[in-house]
């Protein structure tokens, strides 16, 4: 019974992301910086990452990009949320694994955030096989910033209400 | 909101400022610029800035794709483009060496190059 719970659950976070980054390419984005997102399905990974653990994390993401491809229909864009979204769940539990006695949700979401824009400038780079495009990662940063800060305010709360619900079983919750 | 976090914030600022400064330092030390446009890695195509050249449209369309760009007095904007998201033609001008339009989907890479002045021609071979 619990492990159908779960599964719902888990799919239940997966079309959550899938329909917040369908809202967020929908609207225009604040910034100056053409590329920058604001991020909300970090959000989902990283409640899922806190609540159910990382291979669930990784499950999630993977599956959203997947979906959000079909959802779009521009292949191009599949590299670079899959890797971004890998990267990030990555950084997000080491450093929620290992730091958090000095890191809060906020921070582990800037690091997140950081990673994922790191990764996507380092695919761009890779692809266009043009190094130049690394100058655009400072703005990139500054933004995440903001970004990270609000989604990791926001995953704090998340969590708070859904560990309740749940009962984590997962081996980082024990550390 | 820790003081992990409030460390880690005031790091990542610190460190961003500090990388585009650093750019836009390299950026300002040329004297002569050039556009140098690049399709899936290859270069395609050399501009020159000058008068002759300025409200000039140059139509870019190979099998990835195609974009207009519009060069101006010392910059270039992309007017036109066939990919989704729009995003090369939203960026509008772009002037100092070192910086870049980037159009994914169509594996476009317009950049502004530039040369210091006393870089003097080291040789000429026929």
């Amino acid at each position: 019974m619990e492990k159908l719970k779960r599964m719902i659950f888990l799919s239940l976070l997966v079309s959550l992301g899938l329909a917040l980054s369908i809202i967020e390419s929908f609207m225009p984005v604040p910034f100056i910086a053409p590329g920058a997102k604001l991020g909300l399905s970090n959000m989902v990974i990283l409640v899922t990452l806190v609540v159910f653990g990382f291979k669930e994390a990784l499950i999630v993401g993977i599956l959203k990009s997947l979906l959000f491809t079909l959802v779009t229909g521009s292949v191009s864009s599949l590299f670079y949320s899959l890797t971004g979204t890998v990267f990030s769940s990555i950084a997000m539990f080491i450093v929620y694994l290992y730091f958090s006695k000095f890191f809060s949700l906020i921070g582990v979401s800037i690091f997140g955030a950081v990673a994922h824009n790191t990764a996507q400038v380092l695919v761009a780079s890779l692809i266009m096989n043009n190094f130049k495009i690394f100058s655009y990662l400072p703005i990139l940063l500054l933004i995440s910033l903001f970004t990270g800060y609000f989604t990791g305010l926001a995953s704090i709360f998340i969590s708070k209400n859904l560990k309740k619900n749940f009962q984590p079983r997962c081996e980082i919750n024990k550390i | 909101m820790t003081k992990g976090d409030k460390c880690l914030i005031i790091s990542i600022i610190i460190i961003s400022l500090f990388s585009l400064w650093y750019v836009k330092k390299e950026a300002t030390n040329y004297d002569e610029k050039y556009i140098l446009i690049q399709v899936d890695g290859k270069d395609y195509k050399k501009i020159t800035f000058g008068p002759e050249v300025i409200g000039k449209k140059i139509p870019i369309k190979t099998e990835l794709g195609y974009n207009l760009i519009e060069i101006g007095d010392g910059k270039v904007r992309v007017i036109e483009a066939d990919c989704p998201d729009q995003l090369d033609v939203k960026q509008g001008y772009i002037e100092s060496p070192g910086e870049v339009i980037v159009c994914l989907p169509n594996k476009l890479v317009i950049e502004i190059k530039g040369k210091t002045k006393d870089e003097d021609i080291d040789y000429i071979s026929h």
